[in-house]
């Protein structure tokens, strides 16, 4: 700051003189923000302790006063969540061989599609069948929507898959080509409606049975589904 | 009045001087110097001197309510669980649907008494909770029970003493018997705010017909003049829904498995996943077989042999911690 100045504008000067060290201060404040956590990521463990809020040093302060006895074990820690393990035991149970849930995998390349015909055998009743329209996933509840005729009139049955009511499913028609569409609604309408299953399933019927008496002739080998 | 002669010369008795209260003090006998009456005496006034004396039992009060409430209150206490969600299992050729509870770290914290609290009860808590979250108070109550602090606390009443438990023991599912009817108790699933026609099943109003922008409103709320003009107490009216404690009765114990934590119980139970619910064996049904309440007794027992010791400890412990918060209060 040069002398002439203050002499001639001595309140500017000040002003000037203000000024600066207005600066000079943001500046340090500045510095001392970008230090900052340089400084805390070389502190020792001492240091750490300073970087609690007021609460959290209360919080310290107060349950150091006190003992806490350990915990006993607790099934949260090892099972969080039981619902796959609960349902995988009442799967292995119900299906121990894995053909169920094999014939609905989406592992499988061979596994029952969305548009095939189906027959289910159940204790309760008669076989039916019928075009496959939907599948829900739902664990030990999955099931399967078949839509059939009986009597001419068009009927749709549900089937959880693994109830041990159902004692077979197999596989009678494949759709030729893959449905696009997850749930195949469209098929109630009359338009897309497929009717008697009852002529591919006699067919089905036919094939296996020449099937098995070929293999009882070449070896007395029995196939099984 | 002429002045009595006086029959007796008072003698110091010595039977009276060493047993007081066997005897009484020698009083003329009043009511029949002068006449006589055949009428049977009016009333023992003994009888106000005693209490209840001459009257029926209370039917109201501390003691009859517990006698009320005897045969349904369960003989053993209940466990708090955690929702877990549901599933089904089939038995035979039915499907059972199931709801999945988790008993996590469920641990007896305190017992209430007849002596003490006025009914017999088991303090469960269920969880655990970080130290800072605990108020000092409760930090207090479980250092001297000899427990880490719990998420949730929660009382079971029971029938008597025979229903009460050691602090500390841990409540494993197989504390329920497999078949066995159970009761459960949550919140419902909070729906907020809600309507008339959601909250009560009111049936609405009319779509046209001259009706403007008051479809799903309620209509009128209590009559008018003559009818005091005024709105019933109760009425009801639109308002938070759900959140509040239901009961489902008579729930059948579908499986138990101590490893994974979980009971399974037929039928859906109030409340969303998470929440916690209160499983106690049915008021309305059979308690389970007594062979099987005194093995499940014995197992807890077993699995942890020295919850007397702990306990103990726990409270000596307790006191020398008091001890010192005390004179670091005074210091300052």
């Amino acid at each position: 700051m040069n002398a002439a100045a203050v002499v001639r504008q001595p309140v500017g000067c000040l002003k000037a003189a203000l000024r600066r060290t207005r600066f000079q201060r943001s500046w340090q404040r500045c510095m001392a923000t970008e230090a900052a956590p340089t400084t805390t990521t070389t502190t020792s463990p001492s240091m750490a302790r300073t970087a609690f809020s007021q609460r959290q040093h209360m919080e310290q302060k107060k349950v150091a006063k006190f003992q806490i006895w350990p915990q006993v074990p607790s099934p949260r820690t090892t099972h969080p969540d039981p619902m796959p393990a609960l349902t995988q035991q009442e799967i292995a149970r119900l299906d121990p061989t894995g053909a169920r849930t094999r014939l609905f995998s989406r592992e499988h390349a061979d596994s029952a599609k969305v548009g095939d015909v189906l027959m289910v055998t159940s204790k309760n009743g008669e076989p039916f069948s019928g075009v496959f329209i939907q599948l829900r996933r739902r664990g030990v509840d999955t099931a399967i929507l078949l839509r059939g005729q009986m009597m001419k009139v068009g009927v749709e049955m549900w089937f959880k898959i693994y109830s041990p009511t159902v004692t077979g499913i197999d596989i009678i028609w494949r759709r030729p080509k893959r449905a696009r569409r997850a749930r195949l609604t469209y098929m109630r309408q009359p338009k897309h409606d497929m009717g008697s299953v009852d002529n591919l399933v006699s067919a089905w019927k036919k094939e296996r049975y020449a099937l098995r008496s070929k293999a009882k002739q070449a070896g007395g080998k029995r196939i099984t589904r | 009045m002429p002045p009595r002669i006086p029959i007796r010369v008072a003698l110091p008795r010595l039977a009276a001087v060493n047993r007081p209260a066997l005897l009484l003090p020698h009083i003329p006998q009043r009511g029949i110097k002068y006449g006589w009456s055949t009428a049977p005496p009016r009333s023992k006034h003994k009888r106000f001197n005693q209490p209840n004396s001459g009257l029926p039992a209370l039917t109201t009060g501390p003691a009859a309510a517990l006698k009320r409430r005897e045969n349904t209150t369960p003989l053993r206490t209940g466990v708090l669980a955690i929702k877990k969600g549901m599933t089904s299992i089939f038995q035979g050729k039915t499907r059972v649907a199931c709801t999945v509870l988790q008993l996590d770290q469920v641990q007896v914290v305190a017992n209430k008494t007849r002596e003490k609290h006025g009914y017999w009860a088991v303090q469960v808590g269920l969880g655990a909770r970080q130290g800072r979250n605990v108020t000092s108070p409760m930090l207090g109550y479980y250092e001297a029970k000899g427990i880490a602090p719990k998420a949730e606390l929660a009382e079971f009443k029971v029938r008597g003493e025979e229903g009460l438990l050691p602090v500390g023991a841990q409540l494993l599912p197989d504390w329920f018997q497999l078949g066995q009817h159970v009761d459960v108790r949550a919140r419902s699933r909070g729906m907020g705010f809600a309507g008339g026609m959601k909250r009560h099943g009111f049936a609405g109003q009319e779509a046209s017909h001259g009706n403007s922008k008051n479809h799903r409103t309620i209509g009128s709320t209590g009559p008018s003049q003559g009818s005091g003009s005024r709105v019933l107490p109760g009425k009801k009216m639109p308002g938070r829904m759900g959140n509040e404690f239901r009961t489902v009765q008579n729930l059948k114990v579908v499986k138990v498995d101590n490893e994974l934590g979980v009971v399974l119980v037929s039928g859906p139970i109030p409340g969303p996943k998470g929440r916690i619910v209160r499983l106690q064996d049915a008021k309305k049904r059979k308690a389970p077989a007594l062979q099987h309440r005194e093995k499940a007794r014995e197992e807890l027992h077993q699995r942890q042999p020295d919850l007397q010791d702990r306990l103990e400890q726990a409270r000596l412990r307790h006191l020398d911690m008091q001890a010192q918060r005390r004179a670091h209060m005074a210091e300052l």
